[in-house]
């Protein structure tokens, strides 16, 4: 084939060409390796991403977010029979619209009063915390921008053909409030007034004075007039005798209005403004997010065995037992063996877990009973995940669940994928449009570097290649051994490329460019402030992750480095080999002279 | 017992046959529109054994008559005929074969691979023939040990003397036992002394091995170890009365 020793001397003594050819192409390579670096580096930092639901098993998320319309399977999806969060209620029925918001129309009253009640425990009422100036503690359980679903859904899921396994899942914002029960009663006292009423009564009419005259007559009450004559000792005797029962008859002869005087009293209409003392206390605010596995489910979950880091798992029956996100427990200086005092239970870390599932990673993790009953949603959800029999039946499953389960979110990580924005996205198709070309072009910038070098290098050697024809060589003995010295160039030019390619990838990683990627409409889990809980808050949320770029080398990218190394090696061996052959040995002999 | 004499007698025969028969040689090169004759109607038998001299100017076209006796150039025409073979009429293929294993070259620049050491240089020329490296190695020894080179036969040729790296030249040509060695100016880059012990072995090489050596050159004094003198002038070719060898000191 080709002279190993004078390859090798070859390569050697002309250290110096072997070098700058090598090196040409190396620069080619090394940036070849990078670029492929950068772009898986992309790639792995779109599946952290994308992925967070295979991380856990997973292929199909079930949620329900409010204002979410139907996605997925768009308009077949009419409601089955009965509503949906209440299988068999009969609910909706053949009513639910397929019109607007679907799955609102088969609510069921059990479901809407479930919902209606989603964040209703969040009213503080300072009144029921206990006497003023003791120390309260309260946690308040909501739902957050994903709304609870009856449990029963998950039986409607699992019954889908294709569906593998399910497992509910509850997450659930938590406010933490601490404080002191403020002085807040007033005291008001009532009553005490005096009404005085003057009232004038309306002279006596003549009418009446006839009646009280008649009267008094009846009474042996004489008035005078008839009697002036006989004035003297008549009006003596019988006025002191009659005296006494003369005034009470003339009580009893007054007209009714005088002797009953009745009216209404309507006393002024006034305001009592009172200050009293506002309930003034300082209420700590913290919130964390709480999420329901199913202990005896270790396998699949909102959180799974394969992300427990230390302690263990929940006991199958052990309500109070939690387990803590790792992050969450490293803020509070928290480790398994610690105590969490929640609204009167005392819960003990059992483990520290690292959870993947970006959207809805939760702080604390415990047994779905336990968060239901803390939450007030016994029997009610907010996620099911899905994992499906045959990765290409996912999108048929999901179509199902949509259909079965109208209103519902249902995501699929491919769903997941497509809807994700940001610079990210922007950075992996540029690679993936731009690297492609970029490569391209340093590539073949390369092989032309190696191939002007090679053809500079033949050109030195006329003199040696006529020698070698003379001495008896034939054309294809040089042109092998020419080529077998650039594929030697090459090989070294693929081991500089493979250095230069780690230093582009920890260049890359040292610098660590920041991406964003943003995924929207998909459900997510978070939002810590109050006011945030109500009104707009209740909408699809974006969430956006930070990835910081690495440019990971592989086994595969440092075998395509050295493929084109020898490539190049090969193609300027090639021309230059090319350039020898056709060189006539008494020519190049000649041209020495 | 027949056979063995016919081959005795071809053999006899066979000494007087020349190894060269050159009839009516002409070639022409193209410089832009001229014409340039660089041989021109040469005539010429060589017989195996000889040591010839071709003498003349520079552009007399001593070098290009070399090339076509080395099976490096075809004639623009008439015929070369090398051991029974037209080489005019040979491809490419059976020059390279003729090159490798019936002739030995030797230039005035050495041209010895920079590269090679004296040894691999000389191992270079027997490649083409095949043969293990350990025994090729072992030939380029021994060809070395014949040239005194064998205590630089590790030596690159950049730390060898003109004289030692046109020995190893003459070992390199003499690889392939050919019949002819073709030296081209083998003394133009060496000091007179160097020059007298090139002369020496090509001289022994001819008288001892049976070689034939033809020596270009415009030096009277490596004319003078040939056994025939042959003189060119613009393409031409004439015989020179054959000086004998001066034996020196």
């Amino acid at each position: 084939m080709f002279q190993k020793g004078y390859l090798l001397n070859e390569l050697r003594r002309r250290w110096g060409r072997t070098l700058v050819t090598a090196l040409g192409l190396a620069v080619g390579v090394g940036l070849v390796i990078g670029i492929i670096g950068v772009s898986q580096g992309l790639s792995r930092a779109q599946n952290s991403v994308l992925s967070p639901l295979q991380a856990i098993g997973t292929d199909i998320l079930v949620t329900r977010v409010a204002g979410a319309t139907q996605t997925a399977t768009g308009g077949t999806a009419g409601p089955a029979a009965g509503g949906f969060f209440g299988p068999g209620a009969g609910g909706g029925g053949a009513g639910g619209g397929q019109g607007g918001g679907g799955g609102f129309a088969t609510l069921n009253t059990s479901d809407a009063s479930a919902l209606l009640a989603e964040d209703s425990n969040v009213t503080t009422d300072l009144s029921k915390l206990g006497a003023a100036g003791t120390r309260f503690t309260h946690d308040f359980f909501l739902s957050s921008t994903l709304l609870s679903f009856d449990q029963q859904a998950v039986t409607e899921t699992a019954s889908v053909p294709g569906v593998a396994s399910t497992v509910a899942g509850l997450t659930q914002l938590v406010e933490h409030q601490t404080g002191t029960v403020p002085t807040q009663t007033a005291t008001f006292q009532t009553g005490g007034e005096t009404l005085t009423a003057t009232v004038t009564p309306a002279p006596v009419t003549a009418a009446e004075q006839a009646g009280v005259q008649s009267c008094l007559a009846k009474n042996g009450v004489q008035f005078g007039g008839r009697d002036a004559g006989t004035t003297g000792t008549a009006r003596q005797g019988p006025d002191r005798a009659g005296g006494g029962r003369g005034f009470g008859a003339l009580q009893d002869c007054l007209p009714d209005r005088i002797k009953s005087y009745t009216a209404s009293i309507r006393t002024a209409q006034r305001s009592i403004t009172q200050a009293v003392n506002p309930p003034s206390t300082v209420i700590n605010t913290t919130s964390y997010t709480a999420a329901g596995i199913d202990p005896a489910n270790p396998g699949a979950g909102l959180v799974t065995t394969a992300q427990l880091v230390s302690g263990r798992w929940i006991g199958a029956t052990a309500p109070t037992e939690v387990l803590l996100n790792q992050s969450y427990a490293n803020q509070h200086s928290l480790a398994p063996g610690a105590q969490l005092p929640i609204n009167g239970t005392s819960y003990t870390v059992v483990g520290l877990v690292k959870p993947t599932l970006s959207g809805s990673i939760a702080d604390v993790y415990f047994p779905l009973g336990t968060l239901q009953g803390l939450a007030g949603k016994t029997g009610r959800i907010t996620q099911i995940l899905v994992k499906v029999k045959s990765a290409s039946s996912v999108n048929a499953v999901a179509g199902e669940i949509q259909r079965r389960l109208p209103g519902a979110t249902v995501i699929t990580t491919q769903s997941l994928a497509n809807q994700v924005t940001g610079s990210l996205k922007d950075a992996k198709k540029l690679t993936d449009s731009l690297g492609g070309v970029l490569g391209v072009i340093v590539v073949a910038s390369a092989f032309v570097i190696a191939m002007l070098l090679t053809l500079s290098s033949i050109g030195k050697r006329v003199r040696e290649i006529g020698t070698l024809r003379a001495i008896g060589w034939s054309r294809g003995r040089v042109v092998r051994q020419i080529l077998a010295e650039t594929v030697g160039i090459g090989l070294v030019a693929g081991i500089l490329g493979i250095a230069l390619g780690f230093a582009a990838s920890a260049a890359v990683s040292a610098f660590s460019p920041t991406l964003q990627a943003t995924a929207q409409g998909v459900a997510t889990f978070g939002g810590s402030s109050l006011s945030g809980l109500f009104g707009q808050s209740r909408s699809v949320a974006s969430t956006s992750t930070t990835i910081h770029l690495t440019a990971p080398v592989q086994a595969l990218t440092l075998a395509v480095g050295v493929g084109l190394a020898v490539l190049g090696g090969l193609i300027a061996g090639g021309v230059g080999a090319a350039r020898a052959a056709r060189l006539s040995p008494a020519e190049a002999l000649r041209n020495l002279a | 017992m027949e056979t063995v004499t016919e081959t005795a007698g071809e053999e006899l025969l066979d000494d007087r046959q020349p190894l060269y028969r050159l009839e009516g040689v002409d070639r022409y090169f193209r410089v832009g529109s001229a014409e340039v004759r660089a041989v021109d109607h040469v005539d010429l038998e060589l017989y195996p054994g000889e040591l010839v001299a071709i003498e003349g100017p520079s552009g007399s076209g001593k070098s290009t008559m070399l090339q076509l006796l080395g099976a490096l150039d075809r004639p623009t025409r008439g015929s070369v005929v090398f051991d029974d073979r037209d080489l005019s009429k040979l491809g490419e293929t059976e020059l390279t074969s003729i090159r490798a294993r019936d002739i030995g070259f030797v230039f005035q620049a050495f041209n010895l691979i920079p590269t090679l050491t004296a040894s691999e240089n000389v191992e270079l020329a027997m490649v083409p023939l095949g043969g293990g490296r350990s025994e090729r190695r072992e030939r380029a020894a021994a060809l070395l040990g014949q040239v005194g080179l064998s205590e630089r036969a590790r030596h690159l040729p950049s730390l060898l003397s003109g004289g030692e790296q046109q020995r190893v030249a003459i070992a390199r040509a003499m690889a392939n036992r050919p019949r002819v060695i073709l030296a081209d100016e083998p003394t133009g880059n060496l000091d007179s002394r160097s020059a007298e012990e090139i002369g020496a072995i090509l001289r022994s090489l001819a008288a001892d091995a049976g070689v034939t050596v033809i020596v270009v050159t415009h030096s009277e004094a490596v004319a003078g170890w040939a056994s025939r003198r042959l003189a060119m002038r613009d393409g031409q070719l004439a015989e020179r009365p054959a000086v004998a060898p001066v034996p020196e000191g």
